[in-house]
């Protein structure tokens, strides 16, 4: 199996051997083959079918219709008899994946940023105002009482059994509402509680206390939205809405004092500053654009982490690049002794998966207990640092920490393309050149360094695309800190991606969809600008023949 | 990406092995000490982390303080409480760091995503190397276009999809390793595909003509004559696509929340932060365990990996 290492010529076709596998693909391929094929068409329609029993349970009927007509397409298309679907049989399979996991979540990502998608607008419409019916209950001044009793009825669900001491009447309160109990049927105790309930049992001891949380969320409606809400495990205290939502006038109006929220069509309810929480998800056109442009506390952090994503980026690839090609000149020489232990050594840190190696160089660099200061007897802030230069503020420990740890993991990388590209260089260009009087660094700068570009200089434009959104070598390293201040999401060496990620997931101040979204495709429209230079120059398009 | 440049660089490798099988002229040590001392200080570079991790996984002293290239005290110790899942951590109590979880989650994963990428990154190869139909030209356009847009960007799409198709079908939503598995998966038409597609074109149509005349099907050609001729291309896109998925965070951070359904960089990340000085022995000890297969597997491969990295460009 040696093939890969000298392609086939295509003049000559490569003699076939069967070997092992070529054998045992061979056996499987024939008669054999077709039963794997049906079986596995069976197989994914009764997956299909287990799946279409699961969303019709679940009601979502859109979801099953497009199931339907995906089965019976990918279905025909195995069965039928005809010829001209079969590239659609081998293009299937990557494409239904393709679809799903990388079609939809950017055409939802599209969604997304132009929507308010984030923490406090998480709900639709209807649910945000049911919500806000909900937490606008407050305790009215003279709000009525309750002696309390958790119970559980005959099934076991939790109600409470309800002693009006002021009515002198009893009630049964579940989540449905308060029904009156005969006062026969219940004992009262001496502080007025209920010691017992006929048809109840009544919860007492340890149980009562694992009941606190819910508790605290149960509520027994009454009569104009107000509700009685457990305080405790013993008082049970009438809440009334300070709000009321009139439908007609699409507005949310205070009961107290007439106030009025309306909706601000960017999914809350406001009035002047003051917002009605929750809000809801709506679409709000370009804000969150706008906000990159024009909001000060978005733009300042944004621009600086724009910044430095590119200088990241270019950073390293120039770094790399310029250290591995000299590594390669220096070591790339006929007959030095040691050429191939040096080559394998200097290929280990590529060989290590660099998640483990970025978390290795954490350690290392770490300002207080880290091995690199302690070696080198230096007191250096290299993760939590700040500037090095008081007048340069752009450059700090971090940002220095991050590119060497990027360069020390992307060198090799050039080290043997470089390596790769010097060998494939005639030898009898450097040798005329020596001939008609060339110094070593003229035929380097004039003749080797030219022809070295064109073989790695695509590579180098792919290496940026990449180290742009490399998210590990900035986020194990530093986990995108050190912070200005405490309130800010953006770290000193976040860069886009990594920023994107703690806007949407991991800031631990709330979740803002929409603007993760807008920043990944600026994200998207910056790499697609890369790619599309570097197709562009090396003209790879020519391969779509 | 194209199929000159997988062939071209691949040409390189015989190259090298011809340089250093070249009647070896002696070199004067007073001509090369320079080069030599490059070499050296280079590897010194290369190796330092190494050299660290080995000697504080054997450390007795599991403290970041006391790391040094000769052990003190070689012991497995740190091995030991590592494997049953019992480090001390800042406080003296046990952090929680199910390791051998880890390590599984993340081999599942990979290796599923590297033999299903392969798969169908080959199987779409072939129809884009073999047959000329309608839209042949704007599905390939379309998937430069796509991969473009790196997966992990639209990470809070995905991780809302997951999310809601969880609620429907809990078995692939949050916290599932198949989620993981499937949400990769997206990416396999990809690079992958392309770099098979270049060597797919190597491979004369002779070989697929002569199959043909004697009475194979299309599926038969593809699984008998073309995938066996490419399998040391596979192996490399397989291989590539194991180290890429293994290295993978931002979508599996995402997606895992359990500690003990994490996979090896999360919960390595999770695990050390914050407590590199008390926990740095066990962690070397972990680090060493997961580097040591992947890179023996990659040092093996070396030769054809160069080619495949040099057209993909997947890492680095």
């Amino acid at each position: 199996m040696s093939t890969a290492s000298t392609p086939p010529n295509p003049a000559e076709p490569p003699a076939f051997h069967p070997g092992l596998i070529a054998r045992s693909i061979a056996f499987f391929s024939g008669s054999v083959g077709l039963g794997i094929k049906v079986a596995l068409l069976a197989a994914s329609n009764a997956l299909a079918v287990w799946a279409l029993y699961v969303l019709a349970t679940h009601h979502r009927w859109p979801a099953l219709g497009v199931l339907v007509v995906a089965t019976l397409l990918i279905d025909w298309v195995y069965l039928a008899p005809v010829r001209w679907t079969l590239p659609a049989k081998f293009l299937i399979p990557g494409t239904v994946f393709l679809v799903g996991f990388q079609i939809i979540p950017i055409l939802f990502t599209i969604d997304v940023a132009f929507s308010n998608y984030s923490t406090g607008h998480i709900l639709a419409r209807d649910q945000a105002i049911a919500a806000i019916k909900i937490n606008s209950l407050q305790p009215p001044a003279n709000g009525r009482q309750y002696d309390i009793a958790p119970a559980r009825d005959s099934s076991g669900r939790l109600v409470l059994v309800m002693h009006d001491e002021t009515g002198g009447k009893v009630y049964l309160g579940t989540p449905k509402g308060l029904t009156e109990l005969s006062k026969s049927d219940v004992t009262i105790g001496a502080t007025g509680q209920p010691t017992a309930a006929k048809g109840y049992k009544l919860i007492t001891g340890a149980e009562l206390f694992t009941l606190d949380q819910q508790l605290r969320d149960y509520k027994v409606p009454t009569s104009g939205g107000a509700a009685i809400q457990p305080q405790g495990t013993a008082i049970g205290v009438e809440l009334k809405p300070t709000l009321r939502y009139d439908s007609k006038r699409n507005v949310f109006v205070r009961i107290t004092d007439g106030k009025v929220f309306h909706d601000n069509g960017l999914g809350s309810f406001v009035s002047g500053p003051d917002e009605l929480e929750p809000g809801w998800k709506t679409h709000i056109g370009f804000r969150n654009f706008s906000r990159i442009i024009h909001d000060p506390l978005v733009r300042k952090p944004f621009l600086s982490i724009f910044v430095w994503t590119f200088v990241f980026a270019a950073a390293t690839v120039f770094s790399s690049f310029a250290v591995g090609l000299f590594l390669a000149i220096v070591l790339d020489k006929r007959g030095l002794r040691f050429q191939k232990l040096y080559r394998s050594v200097l290929v280990i840190p590529y060989a290590i998966p660099g998640f483990l190696s970025l978390l290795v160089w954490a350690g290392l660099l770490n300002d207080d207990f880290g091995v690199i200061n302690r070696v080198f007897g230096i007191h250096v802030p290299w993760l939590f640092g700040g500037n090095v230069f008081s007048w340069l503020p752009f450059i700090s420990w971090p940002r220095i920490a991050v590119v060497l740890v990027s360069v020390w993991l992307t060198t090799p990388y050039f080290f043997l393309v470089s390596m790769g590209a010097l060998q494939s260089i005639p030898d009898e260009l450097t040798e005329a050149a020596r001939v008609d009087g060339g110094g070593a660094w003229q035929i380097f700068r004039r003749v080797t360094l030219p022809l070295l570009l064109v073989a790695v200089a695509p590579l180098m434009i792919a290496s940026f695309a990449f180290n742009f959104n490399n998210f590990n070598n900035v986020y194990l390293l530093t986990g995108g800190g050190p912070y200005n201040g405490a309130s800010s999401i953006a770290g000193n060496t976040d860069i886009l991606i990594s920023y994107t990620y703690k806007l949407a997931i991991a800031s631990g101040k709330g979740s803002d969809y929409g603007l993760a979204s807008a920043v990944a495709i600026i994200i998207f429209f910056i790499v697609a600008g890369i790619s599309g230079v570097s197709f562009w120059r090396t003209k790879s398009l020519e391969s779509l023949r | 990406m194209s199929s000159s440049e997988l062939a071209s660089t691949t040409a390189a490798a015989p190259a090298a092995a011809a340089a250093v099988k070249h009647p070896r002229s002696r070199l004067k040590f007073k001509d090369t000490w320079w080069r030599h001392a490059v070499g050296v200080v280079a590897m010194c570079a290369a190796l330092f982390p190494v050299v660290y991790i080995v000697s504080s996984s054997f450390n007795s002293n599991s403290s970041l303080q006391s790391a040094q290239v000769i052990p003190s005290h070689v012991t497995l110790h740190n091995f030991g409480s590592l494997l049953h899942n019992n480090v001390k951590g800042n406080t003296g109590a046990k952090q929680d760091a199910p390791y051998p979880h880890w390590f599984l989650n993340s081999m599942l994963i990979s290796l599923l995503t590297a033999l299903a990428t392969t798969v169908l990154g080959a199987l779409a190869a072939y129809a884009f190397s073999r047959f000329r139909f309608k839209g042949r030209r704007g599905g390939m356009m379309g998937l430069l276009l796509i991969q473009m847009f790196p997966q992990f960007v639209a990470v809070a799409a995905i991780y809302l999809i997951v999310l809601n198709v969880g609620e429907v079908f809990p078995q692939i939503g949050l916290d599932k390793l198949a989620a993981v598995v499937i949400v990769y998966l997206g990416g396999a038409m990809g690079v992958q595909a392309w770099l098979i597609k270049g060597f797919f074109d190597t491979i004369p149509t002779e070989l697929d003509e002569s199959a043909r005349v004697d009475g194979a099907t299309a599926a038969q050609i593809f699984w008998g004559v073309v995938m066996p001729l490419a399998a040391p291309v596979l192996a490399v896109v397989a291989l590539i696509s194991f180290v890429f998925t293994l290295n993978e965070f931002v979508i599996a951070s995402t997606i895992l929340q359990t500690t003990s359904h994490k996979t090896l960089p999360v919960g390595m990340q999770l695990f050390i932060s914050n407590s590199y000085d008390k926990v740095w022995g066990p962690f070397a000890a972990g680090a060493l365990l997961a580097a040591l297969p992947v890179a023996a597997l990659f040092m093996f491969l070396q030769r054809w990996i160069v080619s495949g990295l040099t057209a993909g460009s997947v890492k680095g």
